[in-house]
Protein backbone atom coordinates (compact mmCIF):
# COMPACT_ATOMS: atom_id res chain seq x y z
CA UNK A 1 0.00 0.00 0.00
CA UNK A 2 2.91 2.55 0.76
CA UNK A 3 4.44 1.14 -2.23
CA UNK A 4 1.77 1.94 -4.69
CA UNK A 5 0.61 5.19 -2.60
CA UNK A 6 4.42 6.22 -3.60
CA UNK A 7 4.34 5.15 -7.58
CA UNK A 8 1.07 6.89 -7.50
CA UNK A 9 2.86 10.38 -6.17
CA UNK A 10 5.13 9.95 -8.36
CA UNK A 11 2.74 9.46 -11.74
CA UNK A 12 1.30 12.63 -10.54
CA UNK A 13 4.40 14.49 -9.90
CA UNK A 14 5.84 13.46 -13.41
CA UNK A 15 2.63 14.32 -15.08
CA UNK A 16 2.62 17.88 -13.41
CA UNK A 17 6.17 18.47 -14.71
CA UNK A 18 5.27 17.31 -18.34
CA UNK A 19 2.66 19.74 -18.03
CA UNK A 20 4.64 22.35 -16.68
CA UNK A 21 7.28 21.59 -19.04
CA UNK A 22 4.70 22.10 -22.22
CA UNK A 23 3.21 25.27 -20.86
CA UNK A 24 6.74 26.55 -20.80
CA UNK A 25 7.90 25.98 -24.08
CA UNK A 26 4.77 26.88 -25.37
CA UNK A 27 4.65 30.15 -23.92
CA UNK A 28 8.55 30.12 -25.34
CA UNK A 29 7.40 29.49 -28.57
CA UNK A 30 4.46 31.54 -28.62
CA UNK A 31 6.04 34.62 -27.37
CA UNK A 32 9.60 33.82 -28.40
CA UNK A 33 9.19 36.02 -31.89
CA UNK A 34 9.23 39.12 -29.86
CA UNK A 35 12.45 41.47 -30.30
CA UNK A 36 11.99 42.34 -26.23
CA UNK A 37 15.43 40.83 -24.65
CA UNK A 38 18.85 41.49 -24.55
CA UNK A 39 20.49 41.01 -28.42
CA UNK A 40 24.04 41.47 -29.40
CA UNK A 41 24.34 42.97 -32.94
CA UNK A 42 26.83 42.52 -35.29
CA UNK A 43 26.65 45.14 -37.99
CA UNK A 44 28.74 46.07 -41.08
CA UNK A 45 28.45 48.86 -42.79
CA UNK A 46 30.81 51.50 -45.53
CA UNK A 47 33.87 53.21 -43.02
CA UNK A 48 32.41 56.62 -44.97
CA UNK A 49 29.78 57.61 -47.43
CA UNK A 50 30.65 55.96 -51.00
CA UNK A 51 33.70 54.41 -49.51
CA UNK A 52 34.37 50.47 -50.54
CA UNK A 53 35.65 49.66 -47.52
CA UNK A 54 33.74 48.38 -44.84
CA UNK A 55 33.71 48.13 -41.17
CA UNK A 56 32.23 45.79 -38.78
CA UNK A 57 31.61 46.23 -34.95
CA UNK A 58 29.10 45.00 -32.53
CA UNK A 59 26.44 46.38 -29.98
CA UNK A 60 24.58 45.23 -27.38
CA UNK A 61 20.87 45.77 -27.59
CA UNK A 62 18.79 46.13 -24.70
CA UNK A 63 15.16 45.63 -26.41
CA UNK A 64 12.61 47.25 -23.57
CA UNK A 65 9.06 45.53 -24.22
CA UNK A 66 6.47 47.51 -26.07
CA UNK A 67 3.22 46.60 -24.02
CA UNK A 68 0.05 47.10 -26.24
CA UNK A 69 2.15 49.42 -28.74
CA UNK A 70 3.11 49.06 -32.05
CA UNK A 71 6.80 50.62 -30.78
CA UNK A 72 9.14 49.87 -28.61
CA UNK A 73 12.19 51.21 -27.05
CA UNK A 74 15.73 49.92 -26.83
CA UNK A 75 19.23 51.02 -25.21
CA UNK A 76 22.21 50.10 -27.74
CA UNK A 77 25.56 50.36 -26.23
CA UNK A 78 28.90 50.00 -28.65
CA UNK A 79 31.68 48.67 -27.93
CA UNK A 80 33.36 51.78 -26.67
CA UNK A 81 30.57 51.64 -23.39
CA UNK A 82 27.97 54.37 -25.52
CA UNK A 83 24.65 53.74 -24.66
CA UNK A 84 21.78 55.55 -27.12
CA UNK A 85 18.33 54.72 -27.28
CA UNK A 86 17.02 52.99 -30.12
CA UNK A 87 13.42 52.60 -31.46
CA UNK A 88 11.77 49.43 -32.59
CA UNK A 89 8.40 47.83 -34.28
CA UNK A 90 7.67 44.62 -34.79
CA UNK A 91 5.38 42.82 -37.07
CA UNK A 92 5.07 39.26 -36.50
CA UNK A 93 8.58 37.97 -37.64
CA UNK A 94 9.40 41.17 -39.32
CA UNK A 95 11.60 43.89 -37.36
CA UNK A 96 12.48 47.32 -38.14
CA UNK A 97 14.64 49.29 -35.41
CA UNK A 98 16.31 52.66 -35.85
CA UNK A 99 18.90 54.67 -34.36
CA UNK A 100 21.47 57.53 -34.29
CA UNK A 101 24.84 56.33 -34.49
CA UNK A 102 27.12 57.36 -31.47
CA UNK A 103 29.53 59.78 -33.28
CA UNK A 104 32.17 61.21 -31.17
CA UNK A 105 33.79 63.63 -33.72
CA UNK A 106 36.27 61.60 -35.25
CA UNK A 107 34.54 60.64 -38.56
CA UNK A 108 31.41 60.58 -40.57
CA UNK A 109 27.98 60.26 -38.72
CA UNK A 110 24.87 58.40 -39.71
CA UNK A 111 21.65 57.35 -38.97
CA UNK A 112 21.12 53.59 -39.37
CA UNK A 113 17.90 51.50 -40.05
CA UNK A 114 17.75 47.88 -39.64
CA UNK A 115 15.12 45.36 -40.76
CA UNK A 116 15.25 41.52 -40.22
CA UNK A 117 13.32 38.86 -39.89
CA UNK A 118 13.17 36.84 -36.11
CA UNK A 119 14.34 33.12 -36.61
CA UNK A 120 15.26 30.16 -34.67
CA UNK A 121 11.92 30.53 -32.23
CA UNK A 122 12.98 33.68 -31.55
CA UNK A 123 16.71 34.15 -31.07
CA UNK A 124 18.26 34.83 -34.51
CA UNK A 125 18.24 37.30 -36.77
CA UNK A 126 19.84 36.17 -40.13
CA UNK A 127 21.08 38.35 -42.94
CA UNK A 128 19.43 41.63 -41.42
CA UNK A 129 19.84 45.15 -43.74
CA UNK A 130 20.92 48.25 -42.91
CA UNK A 131 19.98 51.77 -44.85
CA UNK A 132 22.69 53.91 -43.66
CA UNK A 133 22.08 57.36 -43.99
CA UNK A 134 24.90 59.83 -43.47
CA UNK A 135 25.42 63.69 -42.66
CA UNK A 136 26.65 64.57 -45.91
CA UNK A 137 25.09 66.42 -48.12
CA UNK A 138 24.08 64.95 -51.66
CA UNK A 139 21.88 66.24 -54.18
CA UNK A 140 21.65 63.80 -56.59
CA UNK A 141 20.74 61.13 -53.85
CA UNK A 142 16.83 61.01 -53.66
CA UNK A 143 17.25 61.36 -49.64
CA UNK A 144 19.29 64.47 -50.78
CA UNK A 145 22.18 63.01 -48.84
CA UNK A 146 24.54 60.27 -48.80
CA UNK A 147 23.05 56.62 -48.35
CA UNK A 148 24.70 53.18 -47.98
CA UNK A 149 23.64 49.79 -47.02
CA UNK A 150 24.83 47.74 -44.80
CA UNK A 151 24.63 44.11 -43.15
CA UNK A 152 23.30 42.98 -39.48
CA UNK A 153 23.14 39.70 -37.58
CA UNK A 154 21.66 39.66 -34.31
CA UNK A 155 22.03 36.94 -31.79
CA UNK A 156 19.75 36.84 -28.68
CA UNK A 157 21.95 36.68 -24.92
CA UNK A 158 18.44 36.51 -23.02
CA UNK B 1 54.77 106.75 -35.28
CA UNK B 2 55.56 104.99 -32.59
CA UNK B 3 52.15 106.00 -31.19
CA UNK B 4 50.63 105.03 -34.46
CA UNK B 5 52.34 101.40 -34.05
CA UNK B 6 51.18 100.99 -30.62
CA UNK B 7 47.66 101.94 -31.74
CA UNK B 8 47.72 99.83 -34.27
CA UNK B 9 49.42 97.06 -31.97
CA UNK B 10 46.43 98.00 -29.50
CA UNK B 11 43.65 97.93 -32.28
CA UNK B 12 45.11 93.84 -33.50
CA UNK B 13 44.22 93.16 -29.47
CA UNK B 14 41.24 94.45 -29.28
CA UNK B 15 39.96 92.43 -32.26
CA UNK B 16 41.97 89.36 -31.73
CA UNK B 17 40.65 89.51 -27.94
CA UNK B 18 36.85 90.31 -29.49
CA UNK B 19 36.92 87.51 -32.13
CA UNK B 20 38.26 85.06 -29.68
CA UNK B 21 34.98 85.98 -27.67
CA UNK B 22 32.43 86.13 -30.49
CA UNK B 23 33.87 82.26 -31.50
CA UNK B 24 33.95 81.13 -27.76
CA UNK B 25 30.32 82.31 -27.75
CA UNK B 26 29.00 81.03 -30.79
CA UNK B 27 30.53 77.93 -29.66
CA UNK B 28 28.50 77.89 -26.51
CA UNK B 29 25.58 78.85 -27.98
CA UNK B 30 25.86 75.93 -30.85
CA UNK B 31 26.83 73.16 -27.73
CA UNK B 32 23.89 74.38 -26.11
CA UNK B 33 21.38 73.74 -28.69
CA UNK B 34 18.64 70.80 -27.83
CA UNK B 35 15.46 69.33 -29.28
CA UNK B 36 14.69 68.64 -25.80
CA UNK B 37 10.89 69.88 -25.49
CA UNK B 38 7.52 70.45 -27.96
CA UNK B 39 7.57 71.09 -30.93
CA UNK B 40 4.62 71.77 -33.83
CA UNK B 41 6.59 70.57 -37.10
CA UNK B 42 4.64 71.35 -40.60
CA UNK B 43 5.76 69.69 -43.70
CA UNK B 44 5.57 70.46 -47.33
CA UNK B 45 6.38 69.19 -50.28
CA UNK B 46 9.90 69.42 -52.68
CA UNK B 47 9.20 70.47 -56.35
CA UNK B 48 5.87 69.15 -55.99
CA UNK B 49 6.73 66.03 -54.95
CA UNK B 50 3.55 64.80 -52.83
CA UNK B 51 4.38 60.63 -53.61
CA UNK B 52 7.03 58.62 -53.20
CA UNK B 53 8.30 57.21 -56.76
CA UNK B 54 6.12 54.17 -55.81
CA UNK B 55 2.96 56.15 -55.03
CA UNK B 56 3.30 56.20 -51.18
CA UNK B 57 2.36 59.58 -49.03
CA UNK B 58 1.77 60.70 -45.77
CA UNK B 59 0.70 63.41 -46.55
CA UNK B 60 1.12 67.00 -44.81
CA UNK B 61 -0.47 67.53 -41.93
CA UNK B 62 0.93 69.62 -39.01
CA UNK B 63 2.72 67.13 -36.44
CA UNK B 64 2.63 67.30 -32.37
CA UNK B 65 6.46 65.91 -31.66
CA UNK B 66 8.11 65.81 -28.17
CA UNK B 67 11.87 65.20 -27.72
CA UNK B 68 13.25 63.94 -23.72
CA UNK B 69 16.55 63.32 -22.82
CA UNK B 70 17.10 61.26 -19.78
CA UNK B 71 21.10 60.96 -19.63
CA UNK B 72 22.52 60.12 -23.05
CA UNK B 73 19.26 58.71 -24.29
CA UNK B 74 17.80 60.85 -26.25
CA UNK B 75 13.86 59.48 -27.33
CA UNK B 76 11.28 61.14 -29.27
CA UNK B 77 7.56 61.07 -29.84
CA UNK B 78 5.06 62.39 -32.08
CA UNK B 79 1.61 62.80 -30.41
CA UNK B 80 -0.72 61.63 -33.22
CA UNK B 81 -4.50 61.88 -30.96
CA UNK B 82 -5.90 62.72 -34.15
CA UNK B 83 -5.32 58.54 -35.27
CA UNK B 84 -5.90 57.19 -31.79
CA UNK B 85 -5.07 58.14 -28.34
CA UNK B 86 -2.39 55.18 -28.06
CA UNK B 87 -0.88 56.16 -31.44
CA UNK B 88 2.54 57.33 -30.41
CA UNK B 89 5.08 57.04 -32.83
CA UNK B 90 8.35 56.36 -31.65
CA UNK B 91 12.25 58.11 -32.51
CA UNK B 92 15.74 58.62 -31.54
CA UNK B 93 17.85 62.16 -31.62
CA UNK B 94 21.07 63.64 -32.06
CA UNK B 95 22.26 66.71 -32.17
CA UNK B 96 26.06 68.18 -33.73
CA UNK B 97 26.47 72.03 -33.20
CA UNK B 98 23.18 73.89 -34.76
CA UNK B 99 22.70 70.97 -36.90
CA UNK B 100 20.77 67.95 -36.16
CA UNK B 101 19.31 64.20 -36.82
CA UNK B 102 16.74 62.35 -35.94
CA UNK B 103 15.04 58.79 -36.58
CA UNK B 104 11.10 57.95 -36.23
CA UNK B 105 9.50 55.11 -37.11
CA UNK B 106 6.31 54.71 -39.27
CA UNK B 107 2.83 53.58 -37.04
CA UNK B 108 1.86 51.32 -39.58
CA UNK B 109 -1.55 49.43 -37.74
CA UNK B 110 -2.29 47.75 -40.83
CA UNK B 111 0.19 44.92 -41.21
CA UNK B 112 -0.10 43.51 -44.34
CA UNK B 113 0.55 47.27 -45.50
CA UNK B 114 3.28 49.18 -46.29
CA UNK B 115 5.86 50.54 -43.63
CA UNK B 116 8.86 52.29 -42.87
CA UNK B 117 11.06 55.11 -41.32
CA UNK B 118 11.48 58.58 -41.00
CA UNK B 119 15.02 60.37 -41.01
CA UNK B 120 14.89 64.34 -40.23
CA UNK B 121 18.06 66.54 -41.18
CA UNK B 122 17.83 70.02 -40.27
CA UNK B 123 19.35 72.74 -38.35
CA UNK B 124 18.40 75.34 -35.29
CA UNK B 125 17.25 78.30 -37.11
CA UNK B 126 16.69 79.49 -33.59
CA UNK B 127 16.77 78.13 -30.03
CA UNK B 128 13.08 77.59 -30.88
CA UNK B 129 12.66 77.21 -34.70
CA UNK B 130 14.02 74.31 -37.08
CA UNK B 131 13.94 73.72 -40.55
CA UNK B 132 15.26 70.72 -42.49
CA UNK B 133 14.12 67.77 -44.48
CA UNK B 134 12.60 64.45 -43.82
CA UNK B 135 13.42 61.64 -45.92
CA UNK B 136 11.11 58.15 -45.76
CA UNK B 137 12.43 55.00 -46.43
CA UNK B 138 9.57 52.65 -47.21
CA UNK B 139 9.57 48.87 -47.11
CA UNK B 140 9.02 48.76 -50.99
CA UNK B 141 11.66 47.86 -52.99
CA UNK B 142 13.05 50.25 -55.53
CA UNK B 143 15.76 49.34 -58.06
CA UNK B 144 15.87 52.94 -59.11
CA UNK B 145 17.45 54.03 -55.69
CA UNK B 146 20.75 54.02 -53.77
CA UNK B 147 19.19 51.83 -51.10
CA UNK B 148 17.04 49.74 -53.00
CA UNK B 149 14.09 50.85 -51.25
CA UNK B 150 11.03 53.67 -51.96
CA UNK B 151 12.47 56.90 -50.85
CA UNK B 152 10.73 60.47 -50.98
CA UNK B 153 12.10 63.53 -49.01
CA UNK B 154 10.25 66.61 -48.26
CA UNK B 155 10.67 69.85 -46.18
CA UNK B 156 9.69 70.77 -42.56
CA UNK B 157 9.47 73.60 -40.23
CA UNK B 158 8.93 73.44 -36.99
CA UNK B 159 8.60 76.04 -33.97
CA UNK B 160 9.08 74.92 -30.12
CA UNK B 161 6.19 75.41 -28.33
CA UNK B 162 6.88 74.05 -24.93
CA UNK B 163 10.39 73.67 -23.35
CA UNK B 164 11.65 70.68 -21.91
CA UNK B 165 10.18 69.07 -19.20
CA UNK B 166 13.28 67.60 -17.73
CA UNK B 167 15.29 70.37 -19.06
CA UNK B 168 17.55 68.52 -20.73
CA UNK B 169 20.48 69.33 -22.88
CA UNK B 170 22.48 68.00 -25.45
Amino acid sequence: MISRTSHSRKRVVSALAAVALLFTIATSVLAGNELNGRWTFRITIPEAPASTTSRTFTVTLDVLPRGESLHGRANLTDEAGRTVGAAWRQVGKDISIAYELPCPGDGPCASLILQGRVKGGGVLIKKGSVIVMWDTANNRNPALYDTSNGTFRGDRVE
Amino acid sequence: MLISAKSVSLVVIVLTMAAGSVETSTARMQTERSLAGEWIVTSSPINGQNFSPKGLTLGFPDRDMVFEQQGDLRIGVVLREDAGQNVRPLGVWRVTGDQFSTTFQLWCPDADGPCGSIVMRGQFVRDDKISGTMTAFFNVLDDNTPTGYDTWTFSFAGNRVAPSATGGSN
